[in-house]
């Protein structure tokens, strides 16, 4: 098996997202202008342009806003099925982020979901989400 | 964005005294915009003739449909790959299956309904002999056999991959007046990106909008009131389809029909070869052959021209669209008064 792609944590604007991760935090990118939550994040805010905006942390719980269970593989580290989730956060709907899942489970629009810290290697950690009353079906964080 | 510079074009073709160049982006939100930028350069008198080009080896050499990161490490630099390729969201077809998915959350979006997509550009395609799939039928019972690429997209909902190039030469209206072929006059040409778009190539559009409001709706809003028609003018369409999903968005999105109403629009007939807008007349990028839509164009100018295989009788207008998502484009050509 070939090694995961890991995420660039370098990064001045998307780092601090990973190295939350690294300390068992999920952070959003906030506008204190607007009040929305941006992402991906940038240094000022893709809605009314203020650069008044800030990190903010989650509570960690969203809602299953799309997905897609990959049939076709492509990559020697992913091996099919696997399922790509995007989750909408409670605190910020607008903030709509990435997470995976083994096999092909069963999944419906707006289901609850739940932020946990997956190890990667290297000390790497991504924020990774999983059904919110589903037990955890990989390695613990 | 393109395979060939056009220094090599240039060379190619001999070209002596060529005074206006330029890289419009991106990818298959272009064309449409490409042309745009053809005509503003000649009626701002930088250049009398633009030749607007597009040609891919995306088969032999970079396949569209391969992972993108090759790397280990993704990310950064603006790409924003990081947020979504550790996660093994790696390609367009996964990409689009997720705006995919979310069109059928909303509207209850079938797979026959995705099946009668494909199959209308097929049916275009089989009675178009340059189309990469003539010759080569598909139906209902083998679209819905064909393996699963990410769901909800199937085999049959992504576009080809093909080696070709495409183009089309942008003159004043006075010169083609009295060129051997017929002229397809550019009405209007719009160029939009989508709300709340961000930075990033294609992974970050499942972040931006619902997919009623991808780029496609604003480009449209531009396009017809720049052109001075509306969707109930247009005889003919030229759809940008790297996937299936991609048609249902934009005949949602350029007001053919209220928002989730697409596929029930498809299997209606309205947009087959003998409905009121025949759409993707050539099998689009679906059957025909995929060169990032600009081949779309091609097949508009044919409609206009009254020289296609699947020819709309007496067609006055063609829409061509751009690819829908990112930064997108759209042309209305017309018939000559």
């Amino acid at each position: 098996m070939s090694e995961r792609l890991h995420p660039a944590e370098w990064d001045r604007d998307t780092g601090p997202f990973f190295a939350a991760a690294r300390e068992g935090r999920l952070v959003y990118r906030r506008c204190n202008a607007c009040g929305r939550g941006n992402h991906v994040p940038m240094a000022s805010c893709r809605y009314c342009g203020s650069t008044e905006t800030e990190w903010r942390e989650s509570e960690g719980t969203g809602t299953l806003y799309s997905w897609t269970t990959v049939m076709h593989g492509v990559h020697p580290a992913w091996p099919v099925p696997y399922t790509v989730v995007i989750v909408a956060l409670d605190d910020a709907p607008d903030v709509r982020l990435t997470g995976s899942l083994p096999g092909a489970p069963e999944l419906n629009a707006g289901q609850a979901m739940q932020v946990w810290f997956e190890s990667i290697g290297e000390g790497r950690v991504l924020p990774n989400w999983r059904p919110a009353e589903a037990k955890q079906e990989r390695g613990q964080s | 964005m393109d395979n060939t510079r056009p220094a090599a074009i240039i060379a190619a073709l001999a070209l002596k005294d060529v005074g206006f160049c330029a890289d419009v982006g991106v990818g298959g939100g272009a064309p449409a915009a490409m042309v745009g930028t053809a005509a503003a350069a000649i009626m701002s008198g930088q250049a009398r003739h633009v030749l607007v080009y597009r040609s891919l080896n995306g088969r032999s050499q970079g396949r569209l449909g391969a992972a993108i990161a090759p790397r280990t490490e993704a990310g950064g630099l603006g790409s924003y790959d990081e947020f979504f390729t550790p996660y093994g969201l790696l390609t367009a077809p996964q990409s689009f299956a997720l705006i995919a998915q979310r069109h059928r959350s909303l509207y209850g979006t079938t797979d026959a309904q995705f099946g009668a997509t494909a199959i209308l550009c097929r049916n275009n395609a089989n009675r178009t002999p340059h189309a990469q799939m003539f010759g080569k039928p598909l139906d209902m019972d083998q679209y819905l056999a064909s393996r699963m690429i990410s769901t909800p997209l199937r085999l049959f909902d992504c576009c080809l991959e093909t080696d070709g190039a495409a183009a089309v030469v942008v003159t004043s209206s006075e010169r083609a007046r009295d060129l051997r072929q017929p002229p397809a006059l550019v009405r209007a040409t719009a160029q939009a990106g989508a709300s709340g778009m961000s930075g990033g190539m294609m992974f970050p559009s499942i972040t931006w909008t619902e997919p009623t409001e991808v780029a496609a709706s604003n480009v449209a809003r531009q396009l017809w009131s720049r052109a001075g028609l509306g969707p109930r003018e247009i005889d003919v369409a030229q759809i940008y389809d790297c996937f299936t999903i991609t048609i249902l968005l934009q005949l949602e999105a350029y007001g053919f029909c209220a928002a989730g109403e697409a596929g029930p629009m498809v299997e209606s007939g309205a947009v087959s070869a003998t409905g009121r807008m025949p759409i993707n007349t050539d099998g689009g990028n679906m059957s025909g052959g995929y060169i990032h839509g600009l081949n779309h164009i091609v097949e508009g100018v044919r409609q206009i021209r009254g020289t296609a295989s699947v020819q709309k009788a007496d067609a006055q207008t063609c829409l061509v669209t751009s690819g829908p998502v990112g930064m997108s484009s759209a042309l209305v050509l017309a018939r000559a008064a």
